[in-house]
């Protein structure tokens, strides 16, 4: 079985737990029962409650609430942002494992923890960070002026701020698969006459095939739902710099309870099809894993 | 000489894998690089192959200087220890690989890969992964793979490591009748003596990143030339004090004297010791059947050391009193040795 067809089992939680480890059967219902009560408080619950409101009133105020120029433009940088994000960390994301996984160099473990620090600093920090490095009271701010590209309460800062905040998630995703794999077959594939991109199209690629699509998806995931961040970056221009989550909050703050949960259900259906097609990539990687 | 390692040095930080390395290997030779563990086989290999650059020395393959040829230009053949072979691929496609790469026409790859298989007994796997193969099966394919291209040279770190005793000993005849067959230079890696006797032309032992001796395994069985050859090779055992063992010459300075199997008799009291005058008496220890001899532990004069008997002479018991005669001892000082044969003998009769 392949390293990264274990990491798609693995994290699908344990499917067959040896009887002998697993303790009597009230223990297994106790838990099961926790688990279900659990997941329909936090989960299933709230999402009943969005998809409620957001129809309470009927269809067409709904779909009023929907296609207003606002949402529809909040929906499109959401997902420009998105895209952007995922192109940006899937090029970074690989040129990063490959380093790390099959090269020696100082400093590599700095590299492997600064990968990380998106995760471990709170967004708004990460939002502040960049309101100070690219705000007016930075030193660059005069060359950005100069050249008409403004960063903060502009487009390109919600971008960056994407970006950030979803920076570890396809590397970490293929890290684990490259090193397990170690670089003897790419060694292989070089004495036999092999060059460069030619290995890694051939021998490297089909490793991380499908933990790469699947850091893709969380990825993508995480960028349309981001706030902190880009809520600090953003400067709330209606129409111009206001993505999804932000819409939200705006026309919640603006007591509008029925279009927010409208717009709130957008997000709900966009993150159904991320779970649809999470699914099917572990379906597929799992089943070839075990041819 | 065909390859030739001139003065190679490399070091891992501070570490000398290979400490002045100089060996030369006849074209259609089988070579096997034999020393312990971390001694830096895989080094010099990795470094013949280009996989690895020399801090300095010269590493010269027909005639050529190849240190700034890379590994994808030196057209040589390698079998992986861990054999590496490509797992998203059959084994039709492992070994069509490098011929691929050379953009060889469809039809020829076909005949080429088909033929390959054919030889390595694989008919009927083409379409197999490698996860659905066995060892041996692996270890062939891995040797297909690396032999695809017509490679002049071919590599092989331990091949057979990670294989059962029996497919082993197959495995091995097979890749020694199938290098000859086909003209190659090869050089196994191997800690494993026997393997190491069994396959190849000729030996190079490696000790600390230096080429310790190099011959042919008769030779190097027979004449070691120096300390750490003389205690590798063979079953050794060490005397504490061999001045206690009557008619050897006396050498003033020495570190250990080293004896094998074959250079002690052991007799019965009721059998005739030739050399009775110069044997001494000692104790039998262990007595243990070795499939196609019977090897005892002695001690005597405060050594304990092993010898055989043959399965047609007399059992020994644990415990019983008998003649011990040696026939010879190494004797080493320094990284040097020395062979000391015992004066009662007049006839060279020591068969090894
Ligand atoms: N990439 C590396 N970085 C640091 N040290 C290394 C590296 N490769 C090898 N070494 C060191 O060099 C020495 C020789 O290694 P090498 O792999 O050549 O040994 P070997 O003779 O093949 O051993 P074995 O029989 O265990 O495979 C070892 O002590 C090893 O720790
Ligand atoms: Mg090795």
């Amino acid at each position: 079985m392949s390293a990264e067809n274990k990491q798609v089992i693995s994290r699908e939680g344990s499917t067959d737990i040896h009887a002998q480890t697993a303790g009597s059967k009230a223990v297994k219902y106790i838990l099961i029962t926790l688990s279900v009560v659990f997941l329909f408080v936090m989960l299933v619950m709230p999402l009943i409650t969005v998809i409620y409101e957001a129809f309470r009133k009927g269809l067409v105020p709904y779909l009023e609430a929907v296609s207003d120029p606002d949402t529809i433009s909040a929906l499109l940088l959401t997902l420009e942002a998105t895209v952007i994000a995922v192109v940006i960390n899937t090029v970074f994301g690989l040129f990063a494992a490959w380093a790390i996984s099959k090269f020696r160099f100082h400093g590599k473990k700095l590299l492997v923890t600064l990968i990380d620090l998106p995760v471990t600093v709170s967004p708004i920090i990460a939002g502040l960070i960049f309101v100070l490095t690219f705000g007016r009271q930075s030193a660059i701010y005069p060359f950005l002026e100069s050249i008409d590209f403004m960063v903060v309460y502009a487009v390109p800062g919600i971008i960056l701020a994407t970006v950030f905040v979803t920076f570890p998630f396809i590397s970490r995703e293929i890290l684990p698969v490259l090193e397990a794999q170690g670089t003897d077959e790419e060694e292989a594939a070089a004495l036999m006459g092999t060059k460069g991109f030619t290995i890694f199209r051939r021998i490297t690629l089909p490793h991380i095939k499908w933990a790469l699509l699947y850091g893709i998806v969380l990825c993508a995931a995480r960028a349309m739902g981001e706030f902190g961040a880009v809520s600090v970056l953003s400067g709330h221009l209606r129409g111009k710099t206001v993505t999804l989550p932000l819409q939200v909050e705006i026309l919640f703050g603006d007591n509008k309870f029925m279009p927010a949960f409208a717009v709130s259900s957008i997000l709900v259906v966009l993150a159904i099809v991320i779970l649809i097609v999470r699914s099917i990539v572990e379906y597929i990687g799992k089943r070839r894993g075990e041819k | 000489m065909y390859i030739e390692l001139k003065n190679i040095n490399k070091s891992y930080g501070d570490f000398k894998a290979s400490d002045n390395v100089n060996l030369e290997i006849e074209k259609g030779r089988l070579v096997a690089l034999l020393g312990p563990s971390g001694s830096g086989k895989t080094t010099i290999l990795r470094m013949i192959a280009g996989l690895e650059r020399p801090d300095s020395g010269e590493i010269i393959i027909d005639g050529k200087v190849v240190n700034d040829i890379p590994a994808s230009e030196r057209g040589i053949g390698f079998v992986f220890q861990s054999y590496a072979l490509f797992r998203y691929m059959t084994v039709f496609d492992n070994i069509a690989f490098g011929l691929k790469v050379r953009k060889m026409n469809k039809a020829a790859i076909k005949e080429r890969v088909t033929e390959l298989i054919k030889l390595i007994g694989l008919e009927g796997f083409e379409n197999r992964y490698p996860s659905q193969l066995s060892g041996g099966q692996r270890q062939r394919v891995a040797f297909a793979r690396a032999l695809a291209p017509n490679p002049q040279v071919l590599l092989l770190d331990e091949p057979f490591a990670a294989i059962d005793a029996k497919v082993r000993q197959e495995l091995r005849k097979w890749l020694k009748d199938m290098i000859h067959k086909l003209g190659v230079t090869g050089i196994f890696v191997t800690h494993d003596q026997d393997e190491a006797i069994e396959v190849s032309d000729e030996i190079i032992v490696t000790n600390k990143g230096r080429v310790e001796q190099s011959g042919t395994p008769i030779d190097i069985y027979r004449n070691p030339t120096t300390a750490f050859t003389s205690a590798f090779f063979g079953v050794t055992s060490e005397l504490k004090d061999y001045k206690a063992f009557k008619s050897f010459d006396e050498v003033d300075e020495y570190d250990r004297a080293i004896v094998r199997p074959e250079f002690v008799k052991i007799t019965k009291k009721s059998e005739v010791q030739k050399y009775k005058s110069s044997a001494v008496e000692g104790r039998v220890e262990t007595v243990e059947f070795r499939g196609n001899s019977i090897e005892i532990t002695v001690s005597c004069n405060g050594s304990i050391f092993s010898a055989r008997r043959s399965l047609d002479e007399p059992a020994v018991e644990v415990g019983e009193t008998v003649d011990v005669f040696i026939y010879r001892i190494f004797i080493t000082h320094g990284d040097s040795v020395k062979l000391l044969k015992n004066n009662a003998v007049r006839e060279e009769t020591v068969v090894i």
